[in-house]
């Protein structure tokens, strides 16, 4: 009976809610009460031990964001947001800032474990293999996949609201390198911190990002000093854990002159009913000659079969190619959430910068994906790329939005931008927004767009060769990704395709 | 119209209104009319469309239209000569209709401002959305126009020429036109005129099954007149609509194509050119719903930007859930020739079908220095060979118009812009 069996297994995992990352963990917090208000941004800002000037700096945003009308453009559609039904804070319990890796909580150890996150430096520093211990959902051949085998990886892993560990400090101090967590920044170097946090992204950019800039908790901050190749490849894990929080981090990375950074960011969250909410800002400032590169997997839990739950993700990334030569490359991989509103943007300031983005967005079950990007050239011979899939399936809506713009003094402005959609099933959607605004003769923009579904000469070609439809599809499909898959740093790339997998799955038929 | 109330309402605003009240008893029609007018000055009085009303992002009518020049019953306008010859005139002057109208076999005219009267164009004033101010100013004000019927299985050899000619002031007029089973026509919409002057023209094209039409609209406002316009066609089964537009005038010019295809096998063929010079600011708007399986369109927009001029192309492809088996091609071209011009596009595809195949390319740029050095190094001077690639670029989609006559007249056109603005 092996083949009935499999068949079992097969339509088993033909379930759109497969999310491997749906367990949750109990861990002990201590929350701030829902709500949010000055008091609460004091709680905050206290529990971090912040300066006065950082109070103050919350506090102005917070009163800013009161004005604010939350932004009904996009595409995407949900029920209203309650503000006050959200613990702003949430922390893991006894953590008074570990010295070791020894004193994080076991618990919160096995949670990225699980995940397949190394944050045991020495393990990976040996190039030892990971011990096959089975871990509760997974299996070892899973477990052992998502470590990464080769390279070494600087991980930041911010848990709810606080960063729990950051590995390889020490090594990456050697090179000149500060790679730690936003708050312990404003601690330790807040002259860095005073002269670029909202430098990019100000207070009063848009709802979303002046929310952010009022309760942030944690989020990454990284410093590559001038002439420096950072050594390793840095990365920050996050996860959501608590119930009826929301993530507010907040990532800050500085390339000086002719520096260079490659910095890597994921997320998962558990399974939940309800709908959490997960509003970051990221601002990248790259001095002249300075690049920065930013690849993001995007997995936060999407909702179940019925478009129940999810993470809402409403992020504001933005790079800012600061000095003459500099090159901002923005990679992402969109898997997960409920809702994705993102555009990460670059704007191209110094004269000869460059501005790239690439990216995967797939969306299926009742996935809502708003996500694009801005280019926006203001100096001399700036050039920029925008390579974008979309592919929908189940009843999931996925647009693309993006903004390209030059300048009257942007002469030799460049821009070629692609965006390709592919539809699977007759119950999806895509979408292509594309705004193209030239003000200057010598500009040159090109752009591109087809939607079509999975040719079916494509997919006999591969099935008359044995291949069953659903392998069939996520063959072709990852041949249509393929130009982004390749931006990724490697280790990514792997679990980028894995996941492009895993959430098509069910799709078929 | 506008979600935010504004403040104050701007000087054009206040005498939209104004200009209401007092006309409100000279307009033709009651009843259904009248509501529809009371509904359309209400959104009137919401403020004219801002750019954060998405649909008018790049064309902010608030600023662009701060005053408006009031209705003028002196201004005589006076019907043109036709752009095709031997065309069969019908001619719009200052808002009002011909009350005399050719005799042509199988085709019916009548003046609006009867339809209107009896009630009968009721239905068509319905706006087609929220964010539609060119309807809503329309509907309040309308008196006039022509509606053209012909008849089932008429084959029509000359073109009929549709003359909206505006001296100064304001008009606010209607183009209702049906094409019967099987019919085939040419129709010329001729928008000019001269002094200052606000109008408001829209033409509704209805093609029922297996009708052709060819519709080219050429509009020449003077660099004085604010010209709002809208082009609406319902396209029936196995339907061909040809839509050729050329922008080469006005001051604020904002053409709106608003198209549907209801029967399967239709087909509909966009090609436009927009001849931007001077310190003015022209908008082409498309919607196009593909609401039924098995059509086609093709879109193709080629814009020359000189001058201050500021230029804009929005182009939205919607494809519905059923209409599978969609095929739509979308193309924007810009050369971009002044420092000090400026273009913004925005080509949209909204796509719910999955079995289809659609696209869209949007370039701007300058012209091609490897073209120019060609021409060039044959010992061309750089401002005839910049002319004759600049002329080859917008030529090439009047080309593909393959009726002959229709070709050489416009790219007549083409050389009397090029004369005075080259």
């Amino acid at each position: 009976m092996p083949a009935v069996q499999e068949t079992i297994d097969r339509v088993r995992k033909i379930d759109v809610d497969q999310y491997k990352y749906g367990f949750e963990t109990t861990i002990e917090t201590d929350k701030a009460p829902k709500g949010l208000s000055e008091d609460i941004i004091r709680f905050i800002s206290e529990k971090k031990n912040e300066p006065d000037w950082m109070l103050e700096w919350r506090l102005e945003a917070y009163r800013r964001w009161l004005t604010l009308e939350e932004p009904t453009w996009a595409r995407v559609d949900y029920p209203k947001i309650d503000f006050q039904d959200i613990h702003y804070y949430a922390a893991p319990k006894n953590q008074s800032g570990p010295k070791s890796l020894d004193e994080v909580d076991p618990e919160l150890l096995k949670v990225y474990e699980k995940l397949g996150i190394p944050l045991k430096e020495q393990e990976i520093l040996a190039g030892v293999q990971k011990e096959k211990a089975p871990v509760d959902g997974l299996s070892d051949e899973d477990a052992s996949d998502n470590v990464y085998k080769s390279g070494r990886v600087a991980v930041d892993a911010v848990f709810d609201s606080v960063s729990v560990v950051t590995t390889f400090k020490e090594e990456l101090a050697k090179a000149g390198v500060i790679f730690c967590s936003i708050s312990e920044a404003i601690r330790e170097h807040p002259e860095l911190v005073k002269k670029y946090l909202g430098s990019v992204v100000p207070t009063s950019d848009n709802f979303y990002a002046t929310l952010n800039s009022a309760v942030f908790t944690d989020g990454s901050f990284v410093f590559v000093p001038k002439g420096v190749r950072c050594p390793m490849e840095l990365s920050t894990y996050f996860r959501i854990n608590e119930k009826n929080t929301g993530q507010f981090e907040r990532t800050l990375i500085i390339a000086e002159e002719g520096a260079y950074v490659s910095y890597l960011e994921g997320c998962t969250a558990p399974q939940r009913d309800e709908n959490q909410l997960h509003a970051a800002v990221v601002e990248l400032v790259a001095l002249d000659d300075a690049e920065i590169k930013y690849s993001t997997v995007q997995n936060w839990y999407p909702g179940d079969a019925q478009g129940k739950g999810g993470i809402y993700n409403f992020v504001t990334k933005r790079g800012d190619c600061r000095g003459h030569r500099s090159k901002i490359s923005w990679t992402q991989v969109e898997t997960g959430s409920a809702i994705t509103w993102k555009y990460p943007s670059c704007i191209l300031r110094g004269d000869e910068s460059q501005g790239n983005f690439y990216s995967i967005a797939v969306s299926n079950g009742y996935q809502q994906v708003d996500s694009g990007t801005k280019m926006i050239h203001l100096g001399k011979n700036t050039k920029s790329r925008i390579i974008s899939k979309g592919i929908a399936a189940g009843f999931s809506q996925n647009t693309y939005r993006g903004q390209v713009s030059a300048h009257r003094k942007a002469t030799n402005a460049r821009n070629f931008t692609n965006c390709d959609s592919l539809l699977i099933g007759d119950q999806c959607g895509a979408h292509t927004v594309p705004y193209m605004e030239a003000k200057n003769a010598t500009a040159k923009f090109e752009h591109e767009a087809t939607t079509s579904k999975i040719s079916e000469d494509q997919k006999f070609y591969v099935m008359q060769r044995g291949i069953p439809e659903e392998e069939a599809i996520a063959l072709i499909v990852n041949g249509f990704v393929k130009d982004v898959i390749q931006e990724l740093p490697m280790e990514f790339a792997v679990e980028a395709q894995k996941l492009i997998g895993i959430s098509l799955e069910g799709s078929v038929g | 119209m506008n979600a935010h109330v504004p403040q104050q309402l701007t000087q054009a605003e206040t005498s939209l209104i104004d200009a209401f009240g007092e006309r409100q008893s000279l307009l033709p029609g009651d009843g259904e009319v009248m509501v529809r007018r009371d509904n359309a000055v209400e959104a009137l009085k919401a403020g004219l469309p801002t750019k954060r009303i998405e649909s008018w992002h790049y064309t902010n009518l608030r600023t662009l239209l701060p005053a408006v020049p009031g209705f003028d019953p002196s201004a005589a306008a006076k019907a043109v000569t036709p752009v095709i010859e031997d065309s069969t005139v019908v001619s719009v002057l200052n808002g009002a209709s011909t009350a005399k109208f050719p005799t042509l076999e199988g085709v019916s005219f009548a003046r609006l401002s009867d339809k209107l009267t009896d009630g009968s164009f009721a239905p068509a004033l319905d706006l087609y959305g929220a964010d539609d101010a060119i309807g809503a100013l329309n509907t309040a004000f309308v008196a006039d126009g022509v509606f053209v019927d012909i008849a089932d299985g008429v084959e029509l050899k000359k073109p009929i020429e549709l003359q909206n000619v505006q001296a100064g002031g304001q008009s606010h007029v209607r183009l209702p036109v049906r094409v019967g089973k099987g019919a085939k026509a040419v129709i010329v919409e001729r928008q000019t005129g001269e002094g200052t002057a606000l109008t408001s023209s829209i033409s509704q094209l209805t093609l029922d099954e297996g009708a052709e039409a060819t519709w080219l609209i050429v509009q020449e406002q003077p660099e004085t007149a604010s010209h709002l316009a809208q082009f609406k066609a319902w396209i029936g089964k196995d339907a061909k609509l040809t839509l050729f537009f050329l922008n080469a005038g006005g001051k604020l010019v904002r053409q709106e194509v608003v198209v549907a295809t209801k029967g399967e096998g239709a087909d509909f063929k966009l090609r436009g050119v927009n001849l931007l010079a001077g310190d003015t600011h022209t908008d082409v708007t498309m919607v196009l719903d593909h609401a039924v399986p098995h059509t086609t369109s093709t879109e193709v927009i080629r814009n020359v930007v000189t001058g201050k001029a500021r230029g804009v192309f929005q182009g939205r492809i919607n494809v519905h859930q059923y209409a599978q088996k969609t095929d739509a091609k979308m193309a924007c071209n810009t050369l971009l020739l002044s420092d000090d011009g400026e273009f913004s596009t925005k080509p949209e595809l909204e796509i719910f079908a999955d079995d289809v195949q659609c696209g869209h390319g949007a370039t701007v740029t300058e012209i091609d220095h490897g073209h120019l050095f060609y021409l060039m190094a044959r010992g061309i001077d750089e401002k005839t060979a910049r002319g004759l690639l600049v002329k080859a670029f917008v030529a090439e989609v009047i080309e593909e118009l393959e009726d002959e006559q229709i070709v050489e007249t416009l790219e007549g056109k083409l050389d009397e812009w090029f004369a005075t603005h080259g």
